[in-house]
């Protein structure tokens, strides 16, 4: 029996403001243990909480970004549970009014997942557990979260890899977060159950709880869907429960410590204010969201004309993007630009870190005007990218590293008296390219190439190498 | 709700008072009358908490809400000047279920 897969994707991720929701310790990650902490952010008793102007800011950008109606009036409201990573008991969070509702992602495919929610809320401390004791740390207690629900339209493993991959690149670009899944500023829980073909009733769906990379969303509903329809196959019934994905052995058990109670006796936090944010600000906002990455590669593919695979190369990382585009703006070729970063740049950047910070010692306008001399065939690509090399070790501008003869370029009397040359010295060649074996050209090529150090203009050297040869 | 001894025992574990026999029993009745009276104003008013938010409620606009600039924390010593503390952590000893 085959069954279908019903999935949702709930997505915490840490907002990148200085300070906390609430109080004005910092959000710096690390620092020794209960350092970052002050009366509001440990919960005691008579602080009072001030909410933080960035988060609103931030949770709008992600909500717009991601097709949301933004709610221009919301509240906070306390979740009650008892767990020693919460100091005041509960959770500031958004319950019946959250700032932003019904958006999407829209997949490859077309297809669009929906997004139920985005609501602000605050996160807990850590805790290690350890000889009978646990400790707490509240540095972490009172960081800013924003919580993302996605409706139940994922049907694949592969499409809720796609959503997250998605999800995490954009808030990445509006600059909101640095979505980190394995250091926890982006995490995942997975909401699954299955149903056979054509049913439209939901079956009884467990939760796959803080998934901390890409690929072990996908493994893990895998290895739940496979769990549940052996339960189903055998006659059994799915049991609602949290559980927990092990990379190790790949697979899914049950959490043993689960204060799993659904009622959290949400109530308005009379502690804060309701908030109102008005549809001028909304739009301001908007405005200074950036390009969206996914519009993006469709312009660099449909209007700048970039082949899809480098086009992919650059547009994922914003900082990447922002130095092709200023180069561009400065007047380099889409094309030399593009494989220059590709070819050259990404060269020396082996991680995906490396790229997203993308420090580079020369500026966009530096590396535009050695484009340009490729463009103009001043330089040949050779040339053009063992000097980009150089520039990138020193910081120096092209200048200091090409010769005055290196630009001269080759004349036409010179590359007419070369082609004789290529031609006279290589007679076989001549011939075969005479009767149509049109490869033997390059024979000529390179020894124009080795004579002028790789400075002349092949286009112009073939055409004339053609004429000479009358071919 | 009723309130039973029980619950007011694991309440005073928790945060670390004991209690005689005698005001376990009067806590014990005092709390159930507390949260009948609680019941009593939710039942009360209609609308539940929707109706109590509207009420009175001052609507902050965004641009009076707090600017993300860092203020100093609390040291170590000050945050942990009430507790057990461990290494800088707080400490509790694991709670039996
Ligand atoms: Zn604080």
């Amino acid at each position: 029996m085959n069954y279908e897969i019903v999935c949702g994707i709930e997505t915490h991720i840490e907002l990148a403001t200085k300070t906390k929701i609430f109080c004005g310790c910092t959000t710096e990650f690390g620092g020794e243990p209960n350092t970052h902490c002050c009366p509001v952010c440990t919960g005691q008793p008579g602080s009072l909480p001030i909410l933080n102007q960035k988060v609103v800011e931030y949770a709008v950008k992600a909500g717009l970004a991601l097709n949301c109606k933004i709610n221009t009036r919301s509240h906070m409201d306390r979740k009650n549970y008892v767990y020693p990573d919460l100091p005041k008991a509960y959770q500031i969070s958004q319950y019946d009014e959250p700032l932003c509702e019904k958006g999407y992602i829209e997949l490859d495919s077309g297809k669009r997942i929906g997004i139920t929610r985005i609501h602000i809320e605050e996160d807990a401390g850590k805790l290690v557990h350890e000889n009978g004791y646990t400790y707490i740390d509240y540095n972490r207690s009172g960081v800013p979260l924003i919580e993302i629900v996605s409706e139940p339209d994922i049907s694949s493993a592969e499409e809720a890899k796609e959503y997250a991959e998605k999800l995490q690149l954009t808030m990445r670009y509006i600059g909101i977060s640095d979505c980190k899944m394995q250091e926890g500023s982006m995490r995942c829980d997975v909401n699954l159950s299955l149903r056979k073909p054509g049913d439209t009733k939901f079956g009884v769906r467990t939760e796959i709880k803080n998934i901390n990379s890409l690929s072990f969303i996908q493994k893990a509903i895998v290895a739940e869907a496979e769990r549940q329809a052996d339960i189903l196959e055998a006659g059994g019934t799915i049991v609602q429960q949290t559980m927990r994905y092990d990379e190790k052995t790949d697979s899914v058990a049950p959490m043993r410590d689960k204060e799993n109670s659904d009622d959290y006796r949400y109530f308005p936090d009379p502690d804060i204010l309701r908030f109102s944010i008005d549809e001028e600000k909304v739009e301001e906002i908007r405005a200074s969201l950036p390009e969206l990455p996914f519009d993006k590669l469709k312009r660099y593919m449909n209007v700048l004309g970039l082949p899809e695979a480098t086009a992919k190369l650059i547009f994922r990382y914003r900082k990447v993007a922002e130095f092709f585009q200023g180069a561009l703006a400065e007047g380099a070729s889409v094309k030399n630009a593009a494989n220059l970063i590709v070819g050259a740049i990404f060269s020396n950047m082996d991680t995906e870190e490396e790229k997203e910070l993308f420090d580079i010692r020369i500026s966009a306008a530096q590396f535009a005007a050695l484009v340009k001399l490729a463009d103009e065939k001043k330089i040949n690509i050779g040339v053009a990218q063992g000097t980009l090399q150089k520039m990138l070790e020193s910081g120096k501008p092209a200048e200091e590293f090409i010769k005055p003869e290196d630009l001269a370029g080759i004349s036409d009397e010179t590359l007419e008296r070369l082609c004789r040359e290529a031609i006279d010295a290589n007679p076989r060649a001549a011939d075969d390219v005479r009767s149509g074996k049109d490869k033997a050209i390059n024979v000529m090529f390179g020894y124009i190439m080795k004579k002028t150090g790789g400075k002349a203009d092949i286009r112009k050297a073939e055409a004339l190498l053609r004429k000479l040869i009358g071919s | 709700m009723a309130i039973s001894k029980t619950d007011i025992e694991k309440l005073a574990w928790l945060v670390r008072l004991s209690f005689s026999d005698e005001e376990l029993e009067r806590f014990t009745a005092e709390f159930d009358e507390i949260i009948a009276f609680a019941d009593t104003i939710n039942q009360s008013i209609e609308g539940g908490t929707e109706q109590i938010r509207s009420v009175g409620a001052r609507m902050v606009s965004f641009d009076e809400l707090r600017s993300d600039e860092v203020a100093p924390s609390l040291s170590n010593e000050k945050i942990l000047s009430n507790v057990e503390g461990y290494n800088g952590f707080f400490s509790l000893e694991r709670s039996r279920k």
